[in-house]
């Protein structure tokens, strides 16, 4: 045969796909009928030609099936039709259809989101080159390291291809039309270089670059590019002013550069970092150090390495070198977050596993009542592999359009949590929906529905076709084995359901303790914001402090504000330094062991503003000025730790660390409540409030980092609505001040507590659709054992049971269920529930209220879900139950 | 009625191509033809003509047309066509051949050897 005859026989079948149907039925029935009629020619009675005729023919289903086979186009064709019956069926069963398919997006939608967000901030490598052999080289593993260390490690070391260093810098941009305040990076001239990424225009900085009078140059992150210099490729060699000074861009970074990955994430411009005079300094701690590992070289070498040369350094410089820790680069960025992602993807996985296990049961539930269906089919002639194909087809139908639900769901809610998430996840702006795992979770599904959709039809052909026909609509035969993988479907459904949610119940009192978190200060109805001098006439130290004065006067002016001050550093959201400090009196301590604190600095007004109260002492006014004696305020913790059961007020300490001089004592004027710094779940530590007024630096410093103060103004009303008139009012002097973190406290106190929140809120959905797939689950099991026990009921209550027995004994079988689901899920709650210890606040892994309260209310959603069925068992009317056998 | 015989496996194709190339015949004047000319001593599934046939037109050795049957009713008839005709003789050669062949075996006695 030609091949052109096979292709038309091949389309002729494919376009006439109802004719030659329709033919061949036409042929085989004439076929039938002429025989019949030639039968009974012969003398066979009318009525009996026909069914022998019939019988001569044999299935005709089976030669329907050949005559396709033989056209060869059947795989398709059959795939075709089966697809066509596939859908009539499930339109047929609109609300199985429906929730089965809702059920798989669910279940795929949200694993894929949560996995898209694993392996973005947890799995993927860092965007640096080979970026395993990354370290960070730090105090505690955390803190930062004074230059003369980072000089001493670098010099001495030998496991590192590279060792460089960087410093905050936070410069206002003011040569725009509005000036910036913007977060950037200085860093040695190795650094960039041993990252291994190239710049996308220009250069990164030359050898030399970092040495005092050479360091004007400045590289671009991608973003400050387009956001400020409109992507303008002519950029290198332009001159921009930050902080008044000229830089000359050298550089433009590619896109999706961020760096550094861990604290100053937000950093968009970069620029040499020259040492100068602090090249002996091993106090003033403010760089990271990040290397390279040599070829060759482990981490435990690497360690050993550091931790003798900062033995040795330690002798030397007693206090200065000590838990120094060198740590894989991508541990340091993850590390925070590993826990609530683990907890968050155990989750997910939980959901994934009842999904399954609940399309499985409808699978099942379904197959049991198409038992008779199948049986009709066999008795028809159809073949086994027939049959079997026309179920496979089928649950890939549901599969799949419950798959490509998932995936489009997936991209919905990947999209929802990079919005919904804490800005504080690392690397959470890189996360993108994540193919590998839909694929997974995809095929993943789709092999559950196929298992459990195939596993009944097999079940169901190995059965006495005749015997199934005769059961009638009771369909018994099928029997406990089906049963008994139902029930346990459901008891694995209750365990996980469980598990969840005691772990969105334990999550849930982690928030509410965290709301009655006291903060101190009262954060509502308090706005706050930025002003940056940096770089503006301002800064001039003979006008700084009467710009201040001026600016808070304009702000309480303000209508609507009821009090206004300003601070160096907001609590929670600006920096926290801690600084050593001496107390009058006492010897002097053994270095690395000052007493140390939170230094603040204050203007008239802030405790007020804040509400911020005092409890011994007075408060910091506008007497406390520069021609006055030095005066601080102290928190309650400082009163305990350094001046236990002595009164602490009227007490000196000093923050001079040059010893060769006076110092300059400061008297301690009165003690305030604790309030939080920087971590919201943490208790405050040892901190101490200057007087704005009286610090040189806070009023003359150039540095960027001391050039600002942050006003906080209480108002009446709505605090956000204050801010564009606080903004104005800073303008009003200079349109050159760079305004930057425009914040209400209570919104900072909600970003404070936003990991938690997000924790709180995803187990919480995870653990309500848990529970509502479980009872569906149970519902299911027991409506459907419940109607084949009707004739049991029905001679139950002919014997006497009144419908209270039929209500338990119906419930019971469920409530047994429950119960075995919810013990087990006990006990695996008490074993995973450790994994949250580190996401908890005021309660216990194993918190016994959050177990029984669980366990109880999964037990009336039981309850509930198999109330439904014993009230329609109750119903019951037993004539008519016993009559229907 | 001597005892049915049941159809040797692939000859069912063979005696379609046949039965068609002394006349155009429906799927159940085929059956006939077929029993008639054998005197009834062949058993034929009845189902299983039909996947014969599309096979056969599927392979382009027979055609077939709607048309009237003798009883006045639409039935659709099948004919050979020319590679049919080639294959048929071909087949038959091949036949011919084969029960040569095997009728020598079994007719052998062990003096012959």
């Amino acid at each position: 045969m030609t091949s052109w005859t096979r292709i038309r026989s091949w389309t002729a079948a494919m376009l006439g796909r109802t004719r030659m149907e329709r033919e061949m039925d036409e042929e085989m029935r004439y076929h039938i009928e002429a025989r019949a009629a030639d039968l009974a020619e012969q003398g066979v009675p009318q009525e009996d030609a026909l069914r022998q005729a019939r019988l001569e023919f044999g299935g005709m289903e089976t030669a329907k099936d050949e005559c396709r086979d033989a056209v060869g186009v059947s795989f398709i064709e059959t795939l075709m039709q089966d697809a066509r019956h596939g859908v009539r069926t499930m339109l047929r069963a609109p609300v199985f259809t429906i929730t089965t398919i809702a059920v798989l997006a669910l279940g795929i939608g949200a694993n894929t989101a949560i996995f898209s967000v694993v392996d973005a901030v947890l799995l993927r490598p860092l965007a640096y080159r080979d970026s395993g052999r990354l370290v960070t080289i730090l105090m505690s593993g955390e803190d930062p390291v004074s230059v003369a260390n980072y000089i001493d490690w670098r010099d001495q070391s030998r496991s590192f291809a590279a060792m460089g260093a960087a410093d905050f810098w936070s410069p206002n941009l003011t040569s725009g039309d509005s000036p910036e305040h913007l977060t950037g990076l200085k860093v040695t001239q190795n650094l960039l270089p041993l990252l291994g990424v190239q710049p996308m225009l220009g250069r990164l900085f030359a050898a030399g670059e970092d040495q005092e009078g050479a360091d004007g140059e400045v590289i671009l992150s991608y973003r400050l590019w387009q956001r400020k210099f409109s992507s303008d490729p002519g950029v290198l060699g332009k001159s921009v002013s930050l902080d008044g000074k000229g830089y000359v861009v050298v550089g433009v970074m590619p896109r999706g550069f961020q760096f550094a990955p861990f604290w100053a994430t937000h950093a968009e411009l970069w620029t040499p970092l020259a040492f100068g005079a602090r090249i002996h300094d091993r106090g003033g701690n403010s760089l990271r150090i990040f290397a390279r590992l040599n070829d060759g070289v482990s981490l435990k070498q690497a360690r050993s390495e550091i931790a003798g040369i900062t033995g040795r350094l330690e002798q030397q410089y007693p206090g200065t070198n000590r838990e120094v820790v060198v740590v894989p680069l991508k541990e340091r960025v993850v590390g925070k977050i590993e826990t609530p992602l683990l907890v968050l993807l155990i989750a997910v996985v939980f959901v994934l596993l009842i999904t399954c296990a609940n399309v499985a049961h409808m699978l099942l539930a379904r197959a049991a009542a198409r038992q008779k269906e199948v049986a009709v089919r066999a008795a028809l002639g159809a073949r086994r592999g027939r049959i079997i194909r026309q179920f496979l087809t089928e649950s890939l139908l549901l599969g799949g359009v419950g798959g490509v639900a998932g995936l489009g769901l997936a991209a919905l809610a990947t999209r929802a949590l990079v919005a919904i998430g804490p800005a504080s996840i690392p690397r959470v702006q890189t996360v993108t929906i994540d193919w590998r795992a839909a694929i997974f979770l995809f095929s993943a599904t789709v092999v559950t529905s196929i298992g459990f959709g195939l596993a009944p039809a097999l079940q169901s052909l190995s059965i006495n076709v005749q015997d199934t026909l005769k059961e009638g609509s009771r369909g018994n035969s099928q029997g406990s084995g089906q049963n008994r993988l139902r029930s346990a479907l459901v008891v694995s459904e209750f365990a996980l359901a469980l598990m969840l949610l005691i772990g969105a119940g334990l999550m849930i009192r982690t928030f509410a303790a965290l709301q009655e978190v006291d903060a101190g200060f009262n954060p509502h109805h308090v706005i706050s914001i930025a002003v940056s001098v940096a770089g503006s006439k301002e800064a001039d130290p003979a006008r700084r402090e009467i710009f201040y004065r001026q600016l808070i006067e304009r702000v309480r002016a303000l209508p609507g504000v009821q009090a206004a001050g300003g601070i160096n550093h907001l609590p929670l959201a600006g920096d926290s330094w801690g600084w050593p400090f001496a107390i009058e009196g006492r010897p002097k301590p053994r270095p690395g062991e000052s007493p140390g604190c939170v230094y603040r600095i204050v203007t008239p007004g802030y405790f007020e503003a804040m509400q911020l109260p005092l409890i011994r002492g007075r408060n910091i006014s506008d007497t406390d000025n520069a021609t006055a004696p030095g005066v601080v305020i102290i928190n309650e913790r400082a009163a305990q730790e350094y001046w236990p059961g002595e009164d602490p007020l009227g007490k000196r300490i000093s923050f001079d660390s040059d010893t060769a001089n006076l110092p300059t004592w400061l008297t301690i004027i009165g003690v305030s409540k604790d309030a939080k710094q920087d971590d919201w779940a943490a208790h405050p530590l040892p901190e101490v409030y200057l007087a704005a007024l009286q610090n040189r630096e806070f009023l003359g410093s150039p540095a960027s980092y001391f050039a600002y103060i942050t006003l906080v103004a209480r108002t009446a009303g709505d605090p956000a609505a204050l801010a564009p008139a606080m903004k104005e009012a800073a303008w009003s002097f200079d349109r050159n001040l760079a305004i930057s973190q425009v914040v209400t406290m209570d919104g900072v106190v909600a970003e404070a507590t936003a990991e938690p929140r997000f924790e709180m809120l995803l187990l919480t959905i995870f653990a309500t659709v848990a529970l509502v797939l479980a009872s569906v689950g149970i519902y299911g099991v027991i409506s459907y054992s419940a109607s084949r026990r009707t004739h049991e009921i029905g001679v139950r209550m002919s014997l006497g049971a009144t419908r209270g027995d039929v209500l338990l004994l119906v419930v019971r079988q469920g409530v047994w269920l429950a119960l075995a689901g919810s013990g087990a899920g006990i006990v695996g709650a008490l074993l995973l529930s450790r994994l949250m210890t580190k996401l908890l606040y005021g309660v216990q892994p194993t918190d016994p209220a959050t177990f029984a309260t669980v366990a109880m209310g999964l037990g009336l959603v039981a309850i509930l879900a198999c109330y439904l069925p014993a009230r329609r068992a109750m119903r019951i009317d037993p004539v008519a139950a016993l009559r229907c056998e | 009625m001597d005892q049915q015989l049941e159809l040797l496996q692939g000859t069912l194709d063979m005696l379609i191509l046949k039965a068609v190339s002394l006349s155009p015949l429906h799927g159940y004047g085929i059956l006939l033809r077929i029993q008639q000319i054998s005197k009834e001593r062949l058993e034929i599934q009845q189902g299983s003509l039909y996947p014969a046939l599309y096979r056969l037109e599927h392979h382009g050795w027979i055609t077939s047309e709607w048309g009237e049957s003798e009883n006045k009713r639409r039935a659709r008839y099948y004919r050979l066509t020319a590679a049919g005709k080639r294959r048929l003789e071909s087949e038959t050669k091949r036949w011919n051949q084969m029960t040569a062949v095997i009728a020598g075996i079994l007719r052998t006695t062990p003096e012959e050897l």
